[in-house]
């Protein structure tokens, strides 16, 4: 099976100054990658060069297995850029028509159907647009044609929250056609409900890249037990994974690190009247990929 | 005709409409006042000559015989004015293709779009020789209609082919714009050195006549090779426009290469 999207030893600087550096990286077939980073880390530059809008400084990067030179590869791939810049007075409609043409062809009512979904008011022209009018424009044209890869780029930053909500569904609608997704992000609450993996990027440079399952095991969670009737502390002392413990009567407080099963075991042993379970905070690990000291630094916190 | 031509060309549409008026405009200002002009040839000639002493009158094409139909025709349209904004007309076209949308950021959306960069720049260039050519077209029946009715006396066949050079330097001029805004993706840079050259071009060839310090450079100017054969007075220079034809080629080739090997939009 090849690879929809492969690099080694991807590298751009602008000049003297770096945008990405050894970026080698294998996206399979339908899986739908996280690309995370904090600003200016280079995942535009890395989405950028899988489109050929600019060229690598050194190493390679095919598509499909082909060269990104490749004009046709572009045929297979959906992009909305993450500022998209309109102009002119073409109105929307007409814009897209042509988009789809230059495409080959998009099937009768596609773009009407994307306009309904999302509510794009696609009479307007392209210079007088607003911004989220403009951004589903960017939306519609990355789907319209069905792509086997979508590269999205920080897609939801500032998309207001009834689009946002569509957009997901339809990101979660080509994930599960089978289709190919990377999705640049620099929080991981945007992509972590939808990715298979991620990958994380600190200065030009690929620091981590992570099943989203194997994160969540290491994720770190906040419980609470309520029980009928005080219980003592010592039952949930030295359990493995569960730490800071406190007890106040019936209520029990305590931090797990991945999984779970000790502290239900333990519990089980009284009258559960009542259980929160937070989140798991994969932020929290996360982060600790930003920082250079110590990963897991949470961990002595 | 290619997508991306179509695309264009509404793109270029309404600024195509807008030099086409304001040339019009000009042309019909200035050639409905040749009558007056004929009826008082001394007086007319002698004003121009006092209005424009010395070099200026060289700078203006000499101002030969302003008061004849081809000498009129030569001075006020063919010489200066009308190639200067029609050029003008042309960078303003040929920038558009490429350096404008690159600095507003649409031209990054079109080059996610399986089309080959040569492609790209080729069907944009084609699109800008396309309106050039419309506003030349347009403008060259109004010259002859014009000359019709003021009863200029310049020989049609004349007429075309002093509008012909004058579509050529201009689209020479435009296609230059173009080059450079492809090869640097800067609008203000393109306009500047291109019209630069323009103007050092026009200068060169017009006061080299009679400066010897430049006549030698009069080869170097892309005007040497429309003013130089007259064609209003002499008909088609032919060699002469071959000539500014394979520059233009020869920067549009140098378009494309330009284009295919640079990063876009950083
Ligand atoms: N056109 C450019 N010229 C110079 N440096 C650039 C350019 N684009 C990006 N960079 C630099 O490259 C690095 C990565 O940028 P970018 O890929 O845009 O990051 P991200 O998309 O992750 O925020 C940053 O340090 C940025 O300053
Ligand atoms: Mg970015």
């Amino acid at each position: 099976m090849t690879a929809v999207v492969e690099t080694e030893g991807l590298t751009k600087f602008y000049g003297r100054r770096k945008g990405l550096e050894d970026l080698t990286l294998q996206i399979q077939p339908g899986e739908v990658f996280g690309y995370l980073g904090p600003n200016g880390a280079g995942k535009t530059t890395t989405i950028r060069l899988l489109l050929d809008v600019i060229r690598p400084t050194s190493g390679r990067a095919t598509v499909f297995g082909a060269d990104t030179r490749d004009t046709a590869v572009r045929g297979r791939i959906g992009y909305p850029p993450g500022e998209l810049a309109l102009e002119g007075r073409e109105r929307a409609h007409d814009f897209l028509t042509f988009m789809a043409d230059v495409r080959g062809g998009v099937s009768r009512g596609r773009i009407d159907e994307l306009a309904e979904r999302l509510d794009a008011d696609l009479s307007i022209r392209m210079g007088q647009l607003s911004k989220g009018n403009r951004q589903k424009v960017g939306l519609i044209q990355a789907f319209m044609h069905e792509p086997e890869l979508l590269i999205l780029d920080e897609p939801t930053s500032g998309l207001d929250p009834l689009v946002q909500h569509e957009f997901l569904a339809m990101v979660r609608e080509v994930r599960t056609a089978g289709r190919t997704v990377l999705m640049s992000s620099h929080v991981l609450a945007e992509v972590e409900n939808v990715a298979d993996r991620v990958g994380i990027v600190r200065a030009g440079r690929l620091v981590a890249v992570e099943d989203v399952a194997a994160l969540r095991e290491r994720a770190v969670r906040h419980v609470e037990f309520h029980f009928d009737a005080p219980v003592p502390k010592e039952a949930f002392e030295d359990l493995l994974g569960v730490r800071d413990v406190t007890v106040e009567g019936a209520s029990l407080r305590c931090t797990i690190d991945g999984r779970p099963d000790a502290l239900i075991k333990a519990a089980a042993k009284f009258t559960v009247v009542h259980m929160v379970s937070s989140e798991p905070d994969l932020e929290e690990i996360f982060l600790t990929y930003y920082s250079e000291e110590a990963p897991r630094a949470h961990a002595g916190a | 005709m290619p997508t991306l031509v179509r695309k264009t060309l509404g793109e270029y549409r309404r600024s195509v409409i807008g030099w086409l008026i304001g040339i019009s405009a000009f042309l019909s200002l200035y050639l409905s006042i040749y009558p007056s002009i004929r009826s008082n040839p001394e007086f007319y000639q002698q004003a121009a000559l006092s209005k424009y002493p010395g070099p200026l009158k060289d700078l203006m094409g000499g101002l030969a015989d302003i008061a004849s139909g081809s000498g009129y025709l030569q001075t006020v349209v063919y010489q200066l004015l009308v190639p200067l904004l029609l050029i003008m007309c042309a960078m303003t076209l040929g920038t558009r293709a490429i350096a404008v949308p690159e600095e507003q950021g649409t031209l990054e959306l079109t080059m996610t779009l399986p089309i080959d960069r040569r492609r790209l720049v080729l069907d944009r260039w084609a699109a800008f020789a396309l309106s050039l050519l419309a506003v030349a077209l347009v403008t060259l029946i109004l010259v002859l209609a014009l000359a019709a009715v003021g009863d200029l006396k310049v020989p049609a066949g004349n007429i075309v082919a002093a509008h012909a050079g004058l579509f050529l330097i201009a689209f020479f001029f435009g296609t230059l714009a173009l080059t450079l805004g492809a090869a640097t993706g800067k609008r203000a840079f393109a306009l500047a050195v291109g019209g630069g050259y323009a103007v050092a071009g026009y200068v060169i060839e017009t006061l080299g006549k009679s400066v010897d310090a430049i006549s030698w450079l009069r080869w170097v100017s892309p005007f040497h090779y429309y003013l130089d054969g007259r064609p209003v007075f002499q008909g088609w220079p032919v060699g002469d426009y071959l000539v500014i034809l394979g520059a233009t080629a020869v920067l549009a080739m140098t378009a494309v290469l330009a284009f295919e090997r640079r990063d876009v939009g950083v």
